[in-house]
């Protein structure tokens, strides 16, 4: 099996500041991943440079073992779900947040229809009722689950997750364990909560732009 | 009817009269001489300098003449445009120049060939205010969709970058900052459209009425020169923003840094 995300020594600049430096690891399809180390050590850069929001200096990103480039970059996004701490929702209710990306070219033919919208939210255990919520009055937490349940409507395989469980309660940060225990689902995180770092296969632990360790399972 | 001529001693009286606002800024405190004295010599010297070059461009009329005019307007514009909306002309000046030259010289042609039908198409004393005052309205519309435009790109980047996650093209993604921007460039035009004459008279229609003109010939003339005003405002604006995200982005659609000038 070849791995979905592959990093061969991967520097990035930005800003004329280089933020990762010398980076290389492989994710292969169902793992769940952790990136953690202090604030401003490039966790949230890692998954940036995936999605070709910062410039590559040196190294090669692969996807699928394709590599990452402007002709490749479409289709690495409409495989990947980002969900940031507080993610943007870009509609103004929350109906018409999770069918925002069904109005693109990519998705316009997948609409998917009311059961199924319902079905997703149930499976994140949220209320139908907060279809017709106004997107900017309901919590971050839930700003996450809608966002979640966005990228499984679009049938999203790959989940970049930055800080997602600190707006989380207890209880909906076990809806969003239970569900990525999907083996299908292959997850690249960041995150400091210690019940997260329990839950994922590997840890990458990362130090001013550079990956230090990787503990695999709790072995180093 | 002629228009009554203000000898020189009366336009000496004339200034006499900002010795009013004068007195009283100085009354309550505000010194502000300098800045005054600053602006109505300014003003003096450019309006004199505007007189000098109409009165030679009117007297020779020639087709080659005019049409140079109008580009340097075009030019000074350009630059003018790109600076107040923070972008760096390196980047952009051919875009905006296209823009604004393809729109002012089709609604002024529109005006003077079709519609105003001088014996020459070129006469300076039709194309150089028309196409000056159409220009000018254009220019204010096309600062604010490009400063709207870019400004909010830059304050809603992760939005922007939400909408790319989800599978949206680089179009579909800033479109709803284009269509915000293209309202607020031509917004104040219609707006004024709907109240133009309410609440004062317009000033192309006051001078052409102190000009001598029946005041039936300055409502249309009125009337035409707002309409070229807002056609060439949405086409400028719309044909200028489309032509930087060609220029404004990278290959992985994200917004170059570089483009833009540091306040």
């Amino acid at each position: 099996m070849s791995p979905i995300i592959r990093f061969d020594r991967v520097s990035v600049a930005a800003h004329e500041k280089t933020i990762l430096s010398d980076i290389s690891f492989a994710l292969f399809p169902g793992e769940k991943a952790v990136l953690c180390g202090k604030s401003g050590s490039g966790k949230s850069s890692v998954l940036r440079t995936l999605l070709g929001l910062h410039f590559i200096k040196s190294g090669t990103v692969y996807f699928q073992e394709q590599a990452l480039t402007a002709a490749s970059i479409q289709a690495i996004r409409s495989c990947t779900a980002y969900i940031g701490q507080e993610p943007m929702l870009g509609a103004e209710s929350v109906r018409e947040a999770l069918l925002l990306p069904f109005q693109f070219k990519a998705h316009r033919e997948h609409r998917p229809t009311d059961r199924q919208l319902i079905e997703v939210l149930q499976r994140l255990q949220l209320p139908e009722t907060i279809l017709s919520q106004d997107s900017s009055r309901i919590s971050g937490g839930e700003k996450q689950r809608i966002a979640l349940a966005r990228g499984l409507l679009l049938g999203k395989k790959l989940y970049l997750l930055d800080e997602v469980t600190s707006a989380l309660d207890v209880e909906s940060k076990q809806v969003v364990f239970d569900v990525f225990s999907d083996p299908h689902l292959t997850v690249l995180s960041v995150a400091h909560d210690p019940a997260w770092l329990d839950r994922c296969g590997i840890v990458f632990e990362l130090e001013a732009g550079r990956l230090t360790q990787v503990k695999r399972n709790g072995n180093t | 009817m002629e228009t009554l001529d203000i000898a020189l001693p009366r336009m000496a009286l004339l200034y006499g009269l900002c010795l009013l606002p004068w007195l009283l800024l100085w009354l309550i405190g505000l010194r502000l001489s300098r800045d005054i004295g600053i602006s109505i010599l300014r003003m003096s010297i450019q309006l004199a300098l505007v007189g000098i070059y109409l009165k030679t461009l009117f007297d020779l009329n020639h087709p080659w003449l005019n049409g140079l005019w109008i580009l340097v307007m075009l030019l000074v514009a350009d630059l003018s445009i790109l600076r107040r909306a923070g972008l760096k002309a390196r980047y952009f000046a051919l875009a905006t120049f296209t823009a604004i030259a393809s729109s002012i010289l089709f609604s002024t042609a529109y005006l003077v060939i079709l519609v105003i039908q001088p014996t020459h198409y070129y006469d300076a004393r039709y194309i150089v205010p028309l196409s000056g005052m159409i220009l000018g309205n254009c220019l204010q519309g096309n600062v604010i969709a490009l400063e709207r435009f870019y400004s909010a790109l830059r304050k809603s980047e992760n939005e922007y970058a939400t909408f790319l996650m989800l599978g949206a093209t680089r179009w579909e993604a800033v479109r709803p900052y284009f269509r915000d921007a293209i309202k607020a460039a031509i917004n104040p035009t219609i707006a004024g459209m709907a109240t133009m004459g309410l609440v004062s008279l317009p000033g192309m229609m006051t001078g052409q009425i102190l000009g001598g003109s029946e005041p039936w010939l300055a409502v249309k003339y009125q009337i035409a020169i707002m309409i070229c005003i807002f056609t060439s405002t949405t086409v400028a604006g719309i044909i200028n923003l489309k032509l930087s995200l060609n220029i404004a982005f990278n290959a992985f659609d994200v917004l170059r840094d570089e483009v833009i000038s540091k306040p």
